[in-house]
């Protein structure tokens, strides 16, 4: 992608046509399988459309100040922000970037002596997978030079935040798109605010929001919900697709781009909403599959790269709408702290068994009811609420359910 | 809280059967499933051990044959899986590649501890701090209720990196011997070694099969004489790759009773 000379063209970029893109990932677009004919018609439809959204976006950038709930609405809606050069321009607005002031790299020994290094330089060597197949090696490598420094720009700047596996794949998405100090301003906005919680010293908060899946589960679809929990998946199996928003799971980076339009324009827990999205898409599959743990695991974990994206970004904004995280808070905290206390009774059967051993101590207290992040950040959540609400275009089926 | 740990997690140790057989296909890894009546014990086998020591490589190797040539760090756990004959039997391995980073395994890589019928331990043999973290890898498992008689063998990876071997075969064979573990040096990459790596879980593989007991970890209170001894080996005997581990295994089983093997 960002080896190609950036354009501003859709066709040239995102066309139905464009030629490295396999067959089903284009079908995909379109969520439904027509004719040759009728298939022609709608893929002219989807350009006329696709051309005037881009057009769109460009107006609404060229205007001095930027109205950003537009530019967020363009995001979000279908497409997304369509081209790599429209991201460039679009995503510091939306994360409100000053592109003037970007905190300059400091020296690579303060870089290197980072606690993190080690592991951040670990994770990039085996990162090749994210970059385009026909990428040139010297331009590989020098990109993987820029991830590690974009990483622990970050780190650097804030002690507070601890690197996790997976950041690196977050990195790398917008590094193939807008160049260094550009991807570094851009994650560090995120790091502090949507991926504030994975960025904790330990995983306590990313556990707490991944426990809002299956609350979410249950008020859309009881039957899968019991299948699931009657299975005991767990929730590791979609740990990877929210705390690096999908770009460790699929192949297709034109997706992963897509959906990163969308999370950027969208609350914090929306990754959670859009994993409820595909797990429910698959309902079918998952009772074909046994009710085994380790079956479902190995089906879910999976993303397969031609799901209907678009149609599944509508239906994770349905589900927002429908259910919001304030109704899911509770149950999601009472799972939370059911688990902790699983925890602590399996630690104590041990405790018990393993007396003898005085080197096996419990973790200090357990702080049951931390709030997270985005619970303080509710304030954010009701900007993006109220955005949803006012959008009436394509996006009209969520009004109605909003409450 | 606890009657209903009971009750939802009722530790169900034993291996259990299954009515369909999975088929794993080499080239995606995607797991296609195959309806087959067939009955097949199946064992869960956890990899653990640090970040970059090669547990994704190992366990690619044994379940799809061959080196991946594209790896990634591990978010989370993974899980891979095969059929394998021992002894007339057919047995279903599936091996739970776990992350490496010290943040997973903390909260999240419990829920995968859970009904485990036997642990690896792995350290990169080129990085002397994979294997210093052992210990620690050892009692948090020891933690998640682990009953000590379970089968667990240490495996230094990375064996044809041999001029950048840091850790000392005697030095982790000490420290093997005072885990009561077998230890096993090995090499996901090198295509020579890819027997021995097979050999390795098939030797787990072997161990599982015949130790009898499956008891639920935390209920098992170890009986030494219950746990059959100095079985797993047999059926190697007369392959190629059978002296290998012999003689990596020497020394290991035997004297003290609660290795399981
Ligand atoms: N030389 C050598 N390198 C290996 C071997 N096994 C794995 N590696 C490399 O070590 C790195 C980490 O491997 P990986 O399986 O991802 O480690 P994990 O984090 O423990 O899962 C990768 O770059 C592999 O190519 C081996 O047997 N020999
Ligand atoms: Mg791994």
């Amino acid at each position: 992608m960002s080896d190609e000379e950036p354009s501003s063209d859709f066709d040239q970029e995102h066309s139905e046509g464009a030629g490295d893109q396999p067959e089903n990932a284009r079908i995909s677009l379109q969520e439904q399988e027509y004719s040759p004919k009728v298939n022609g018609r709608l893929q002219r439809q989807h350009r006329v459309f696709y051309q005037r959204k881009a057009k769109k976006i460009e107006q609404i950038l060229s205007k001095d100040p930027v109205d950003i709930a537009e530019l967020r609405q363009q995001s979000i809606s279908r497409g997304g922000l369509l081209t790599d050069d429209l991201r460039r321009r679009a995503w510091p607005i939306l994360l409100n970037v000053n592109v003037k002031n970007i905190t300059p790299k400091p020296e690579a020994a303060v870089l290197q002596g980072h606690r993190d290094y080690r592991q951040v330089v670990l994770d990039v060597e085996r990162s090749l997978r994210r970059f385009p197949p026909g990428m040139e090696e010297q331009h590989r490598l020098s990109l993987q030079d820029s991830l590690v420094d974009v990483i622990m720009r970050v780190l650097v700047k804030h002690p507070e935040l601890y690197y996790y596996q997976g950041f690196h794949d977050i990195c790398v998405t917008f590094l193939l798109v807008v160049d260094e100090d550009m991807a570094f301003a851009l994650v560090e906005k995120l790091s502090l605010g949507h991926l504030r919680d994975y960025m904790e010293a330990t995983m306590e908060r990313t556990t707490q929001v991944l426990n809002y899946l299956q609350p979410l589960l249950k008020k859309a679809n009881p039957e899968l919900y019991d299948y699931l929990e009657g299975a005991e998946l767990g929730n590791i199996f979609c740990l990877s697709w929210i705390i690096t928003w999908f770009g460790h799971v699929l192949n297709d980076i034109k997706s992963i781009l897509r959906i990163y339009d969308f999370f950027i324009a969208c609350h914090a827990l929306m990754p959670i909403y859009l994993t409820a999205a595909v797990v429910l898409y698959r309902e079918k599959e998952i009772f074909e599959t046994e009710q085994e743990m380790p079956f479902l695991h190995a089906l879910l974990s999976k993303v397969p790269d031609n799901l209907p994206f678009e149609q599944l970004l509508s239906n994770a904004g349905d589900l927002y709408i429908l259910y919001p995280p304030v109704e899911l808070a509770n149950e999601a905290l009472k799972r939370f702290r059911r688990a902790q206390a699983q925890a602590a009774a399996r630690k104590q059967l041990a405790l018990q068994k393993n007396a003898q051993r005085k080197s096996i101590l419990p973790d200090g207290n357990v702080t049951f009811a931390k709030v997270t992040w985005w619970m303080l950040g509710a304030v954010a959540s009701v900007a993006v609420y109220a955005l949803y609400s006012s959008m009436d275009w394509d996006w009209s089926s969520w009004i109605s359910h909003g409450s | 809280m606890s009657g209903d740990l009971a009750s939802r997690h009722s530790y169900d140790e034993t291996p259990h059967t299954s009515r369909s057989e999975m088929v794993e296909s080499a080239e995606g890894g995607a797991v296609q499933i195959v309806e087959k009546q067939v009955q097949r014990r199946i064992f869960k086998i956890i990899v653990i051990g640090d970040s970059n020591v090669g547990k994704t490589c190992l366990t690619y190797r044994f379940c799809l044959g061959k080196f991946p040539d594209k790896t990634e760090a591990t978010i989370g756990v993974d899980f891979r899986e095969k059929a394998v004959h021992v002894d007339g039997e057919h047995l279903k391995l599936q091996l739970w590649d776990t992350a490496g980073q010290e943040r997973f395994r903390k909260s999240m890589v419990q829920h995968y501890y859970r009904n485990v019928h036997a642990v690896v331990f792995v350290y990169d043999m080129t990085k002397m701090s994979s294997f210093e973290n052992m210990p620690q890898w050892i009692e948090e498992c020891d933690r998640h209720n682990l009953n000590k008689s379970i089968p667990r063998i240490l495996v230094g990876n990375k064996c044809d990196a041999v001029d950048r071997v840091a850790v000392n075969t005697n030095l982790a064979q000490k420290f093997a011997d005072s885990h009561n573990m077998p230890l096993f040096e090995t090499s996901a990459k090198d295509d020579e070694k890819a027997n021995h790596v097979d050999a390795i879980f098939m030797t787990v593989a072997h161990k599982l099969k015949n130790s009898k007991p499956m008891m639920p970890p935390h209920l098992a209170d170890f009986v030494p004489g219950e746990v059959p001894r100095n079985v797993e080996y047999i059926s190697l005997r007369g392959s190629p790759h059978h002296r290998g581990l012999q003689t990596a295994a020497r020394g290991q089983c035997g004297e003290k009773s609660d290795c399981g093997c």
